[in-house]
């Protein structure tokens, strides 16, 4: 193979969607196929700049259900595969998805979410969250790792190819306007530094042998003819992706044990959930803070001991209730109060998090 | 500097306060600070006011990436003036162009102290008008202390190394800039 692409380590300042090029590139990503749309443009543009010199490549589509569709295909033919998109392409994009979640197709998106509904702003929201986790007709059989901070979207960008080929759902980074267009420091890597091995690809169909004499036939599909029929296999992937799901859920807690309010929020909102804790607890404020890395599957097990000892919880998310959604049905039955900032769309400051823990003790 | 310095730069589009924010982040973490700089973007990219948001922290990684007020303001047309109040309280240094007319009654009240300088004016008369956010950046560094006039040179030079190269006098003239813009602050803070 040609050189590494990235050796060693290094530390550098730049955008979060050159970020996930480079992770890409670092996972040793094939080809990436792509539809340019606001606020995820600079990753196709960074990728066709770097994929070249390394013998990767670059497919623009016609539109974002092409550049799903030829993103699961691509993996399908066994190479490692990714798209980008936001908004309106996430939606367009639903489709595709689903047959990946059918198909078992490890594919992998990255979601830069921009304002919505609609065309709405380029800039940012976090109001991708219920179609990124449960988008298209479908049981939500996706893994979703909410990142906030470059260095997340480096780390998870490497491990959703990981995930993706291990357990064969496809895998979402979820990431925002914000992360996609500031600037901040990342330590890039060769994952093999790190000890991290990438998860070997393999061709899904046009395997060498006579289907049914020399192998079992790879029998990948997303059309039945009968209500049962369709049950079992549904069945099936539910099983798979519950037996999956305790093996890579992940979330991260601070300052929990003795909180009396617990913020709860995800992606980088919790950068301002963070410095707001700090704040509170430096004003003798008893604050902690849970967030969910991974939104599909849930850390409904790790959550729920936590929001059960809070005397209050507050949810904190750019958008209106998507989260609180996901959290309200983790939490179903306890009884401990709930308070909520909902900003659809608006960046949120940890000011704004401080005056409301302040105002709900 | 303090723990955590944050600033709006704000200018007409092409006025190059993206460039100047680019330019300072990179130097704060070549200078091994946390820096983090976001520009508002929308689809009105091309006309319409351009704010970049910075923050620099000596150690600790930053925060969200947008605040509500910030240490230090810079206001380089009258509709910048106009929409970055809302960025002032009383903790915040304002710093305005003297050239930029009608906004007499649009200074912010409140700040903490309010910072004219004839920057437009130093570029087109003393210096040339594309070293103009240069100056700025000179005036942002020397309020501030983000980063050493050192680091910022070095700065300027990997960013515009290849034109120095080409044109010496180039390099000479950003540097007076950077100087020109620290000193016109110097005797107002």
């Amino acid at each position: 193979m040609a050189d590494k692409p990235i050796q060693g380590e290094k530390r550098m300042f730049m955008t979060g969607n050159e970020v996930c090029a480079y992770a890409a590139l670092a996972a040793n990503v094939d080809v990436m196929y792509g539809y340019p749309i606001t606020p995820q443009n600079e990753i196709m543009h960074y990728w066709t700049r770097l994929a070249p010199k390394h013998n990767r490549t670059f497919l623009q589509t016609e539109d974002e259900i092409s550049a799903g569709f030829t993103t699961c295909g691509g993996v399908m033919s066994g190479k490692r595969c990714f798209t980008a998109t936001a908004g309106p392409g996430n939606t367009l994009m639903q489709e595709a998805m689903s047959m990946a979640e059918m198909m078992r197709i490890p594919a992998v998106f990255i979601i830069q979410q921009r304002g919505g509904p609609s065309t709405a702003t380029v800039i940012y929201s976090q109001q991708e969250v219920t179609m990124t986790c449960f988008g298209a007709n479908g049981e939500g059989l996706r893994v979703v790792y909410s990142t906030s901070s470059h260095q997340e979207l480096f780390d998870y960008t490497i491990k959703s190819f990981n995930v993706a080929w291990k357990y064969r759902f496809p895998t979402f980074v979820l990431g925002d306007g914000y992360q996609a267009k500031m600037r901040e420091s990342v330590t890039i890597y060769d994952p093999e530094v790190r000890g991290i091995k990438m998860v070997d690809t393999y061709p899904l169909v046009g395997l060498p042998g006579m289907p049914g004499v020399d192998r079992d036939p790879a029998h990948l599909r997303n059309t039945y003819n009968t209500e049962e029929e369709l049950y079992e296999v549904v069945k099936d992937l539910v099983d798979a992706y519950e037996k999956m799901a305790p093996e890579i859920v992940e979330h991260s807690t601070m300052e929990c044990d003795d909180a009396d309010v617990v913020i709860l929020c995800h992606g980088i909102v919790s950068r301002a959930a963070i410095e707001a804790v700090r704040n509170l607890r430096a004003a003798g404020v008893k604050a902690g803070f849970f967030r969910p890395i991974t939104l599909r599957p849930f850390a409904k097990d790790a959550l729920r001991p936590i929001a059960e000892k809070a005397k209050k919880l507050l949810i904190v998310e750019s958008s209106q209730g998507q989260f609180a959604k996901i959290v309200t049905d983790a939490l179903y039955g306890l009884t401990t109060p709930m308070e909520t900032i909902f900003k659809p769309g608006l960046g949120i400051t940890s000011d704004e998090i401080v005056n409301k823990v302040k105002a709900m003790i | 500097m303090s723990k955590l310095v944050k600033i709006a730069l704000a200018g007409e589009g092409g006025q190059g306060v993206q460039s100047v924010a680019e330019i300072i982040t990179e130097a704060a973490n070549e200078e091994g600070k946390e820096a983090l700089y976001i520009p508002n973007f929308g689809v009105e990219q091309r006309g319409g006011v351009s704010i970049a948001f910075v923050q620099i922290s000596e150690k600790e990684k930053v925060g969200s990436p947008k605040f509500e007020k910030a240490d230090i303001v810079i206001a380089l047309s009258d509709r910048a003036v106009r929409r970055c109040a809302q960025y002032v309280d009383g903790n915040t240094v304002f710093v305005y162009d003297t050239a930029i007319e009608g906004v007499e009654d649009d200074l912010p009240k409140g700040a903490k102290k309010v910072i004219g300088i004839p920057a437009i004016e130093t570029a087109k008369n003393e210096l040339h008008p594309r070293v103009f956010n240069i100056i700025i950046m000179g005036a942002v560094i020397r309020s501030t202390h983000v980063v050493s006039e050192d680091q910022a040179k070095k700065a300027l030079e990997d960013r515009l190394g290849y034109k120095f190269e080409q044109d010496p006098k180039l390099r000479e003239l950003n540097y007076r800039a950077l100087e020109r813009g620290m000193q016109l602050v110097e005797s107002q803070l």
